[in-house]
């Protein structure tokens, strides 16, 4: 479900960065389409590595909280985390609210490797749409983060996975298939591109997605997330929000 | 999950392209404001053009008034995934609270474009009489079942060769009843039963009494069964 375009989280109003990056001359206006396959690839070794890798660590201090050993610490020694996006202390052990802040960690840490306040905002406004489905589908994320806060996509992915029963691979996975899938039908829009070109771009990046996911899967740790960045993708992202002609939000 | 107090009346509405749905919401501000606290959320498709006109228009606080991109999918979002709506209707309504209206204009799409009951509370069907007058006829969801259904522009039937009463004969018989509205903004008297028909419809939903119905997808129709019977109904396989 959660790879699938279909979920209602606006993912209709997204272009991962197409959108600007067309605008900056990226498929040279239609004389140049493959440019799309390989922006999506850029994309899979930066700004969607570091997302996969932060929606795994999220899962795994998810998983781990969820399977702790109680160790019968009384409910007022954990207090509330300070941030109004994370779920407060509302368990006997406190694993909840413990695993809240280490996500309020994790968020901070994608925030500090992602430097576009526009991508920034961008994402936290999906996270904030998946939050809100996830308040109706799957209600124990709501152990964690706050229904309707505006948390970073990556984060409230790696939490649902987390509650899921979803495997780390899976969710970096998904989190790059949908990356590219985002793209590639964005290109439908943006460039005069064929349907079946644009899955065949899709079929064409599935190593990159493998190899993505092979290298984040096994991360647990803050520290050790990719800080990999495409800043001139995020010049074009800064100058889209003052764009007057655009058909995606990002 | 609402706050009662902060919950506004959010009708919806939408038309074809062009057929006068932002003309009709700066209508509505200019003789409303008064009255009701209002905001707008606009589904522009390709640009801010609807949230600059209104804006420019004067006829509401700028900053009331703001767009939503829709990925130029309009149908999308304000049926199949209405979360980005939903987030500006709500954000409107906490940072202006209390708000007693929210207006939520479509971008203009087809005759079969209708908002989701999740998005708004009450829907307007805007067509034009410069259209076409067959228009009402042919039907769709919006034209059958939206709460109100208006036709706009009045004041050029004449150069586009409409019978203004004909085309409403004909949506009222596609509407069961449900009220059609001839309008032009140059016509004082039909701007006034709009302006009744907006205070008389926040009335209803405030007073809890209103249950938002859902145009859907395929308008109802009828056939002939195998006994010769007349039947009417909805349904969604095509035929
Ligand atoms: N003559 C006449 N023109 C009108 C009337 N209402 C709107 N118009 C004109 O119709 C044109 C389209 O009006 P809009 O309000 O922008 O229509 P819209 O449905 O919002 O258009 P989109 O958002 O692009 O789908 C504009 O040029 C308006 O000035 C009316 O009552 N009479
Ligand atoms: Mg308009």
């Amino acid at each position: 479900m959660l790879a699938d375009g279909r979920l209602p989280t606006g993912g209709h109003t997204q272009s991962a960065g197409l959108e600007p990056a067309v605008r900056a001359g990226l498929g040279a206006g239609g004389d140049r389409l493959t440019d799309v396959a390989g922006y999506a690839r850029d994309r899979l070794r930066t700004i969607t590595r570091v997302e996969a890798a932060v929606a795994v660590v999220a899962r795994h201090i998810t998983v781990s909280a969820a399977t702790a050993p109680r160790r019968g610490s009384r409910p007022d020694k954990w207090p509330a985390t300070g941030d109004p996006r994370l779920s407060p202390a509302d368990d006997a052990t406190g694993t909840a609210s413990r695993a809240a802040m280490s996500l309020g960690m994790v968020e901070a840490a994608w925030a500090a490797r992602t430097p576009s306040q526009v991508m920034r905002g961008a994402a936290r406004r999906q996270g904030r749409a998946y939050l809100r489905l996830a308040a109706r589908v799957w209600p124990d994320v709501l152990r964690y983060l706050r229904n309707d806060t505006e948390v970073a996509r990556p984060v409230v992915v790696g939490v649902i996975a987390g509650v899921t029963g979803l495997s780390a691979e899976q969710v970096a996975r998904s989190v790059a298939h949908d990356d590219v899938q985002t793209v590639v039908s964005a290109s439908l829009k943006l460039l005069p591109v064929d349907p079946a070109d644009a899955a065949s771009w899709l079929a064409g990046l599935h190593d990159d997605i493998e190899r993505l996911v092979t290298d984040v899967a096994s991360l647990t740790e803050i520290d050790k997330l990719p800080a990999s960045g495409a800043p001139l993708l995020d010049v074009f992202a800064q100058n889209h929000a003052d764009e007057r002609m655009r058909l995606f939000h990002a | 999950m609402h706050d009662h107090s902060t919950r506004s009346f959010r009708l919806g509405i939408a038309g074809p392209v062009g057929t006068g749905k932002s003309s009709l919401i700066a209508t509505v501000c200019s003789e409303l404001s008064a009255e009701l606290r209002l905001g707008v959320i606009t589904n522009d498709i390709y640009t801010d053009e609807d949230a600059r006109l209104l804006r420019s228009a004067g006829v509401l606080d700028p900053e009331r008034i703001r767009a939503v991109e829709t990925g130029a999918c309009p149908h999308t979002a304000i049926r199949d995934d209405v979360t980005p709506n939903l987030i500006a209707v709500e954000d409107l309504e906490r940072d202006f609270a209390p708000l007693d209206v929210v207006l939520v204009e479509s971008g203009g799409d087809n005759l079969t474009a209708t908002f989701s009951p999740a998005l708004v509370d009450a829907q307007v069907f805007v067509l034009d009489v410069a259209g076409g007058g067959d228009v009402a006829r042919k039907g769709g969801p919006g034209i059958a079942r939206a709460d109100l259904l208006v036709v706009n522009k009045t004041d050029l039937a004449p150069y586009v060769g409409v019978d203004v009463e004909q085309m409403v004969t004909d949506a009222e018989a596609a509407r069961d009843g449900k009220p059609v509205l001839a309008l032009s903004r140059n016509d004082p008297a039909s701007v006034a039963q709009l302006k009744e028909w907006v205070l008389s419809m926040t009335n209803v939903v405030r007073s809890g009494e209103h249950t938002p119905v859902d145009p859907g997808p395929v308008a109802p129709h009828t056939h002939v069964d195998e006994d010769g019977q007349l039947i009417t109904h909805t349904h969604a396989h095509a035929h």
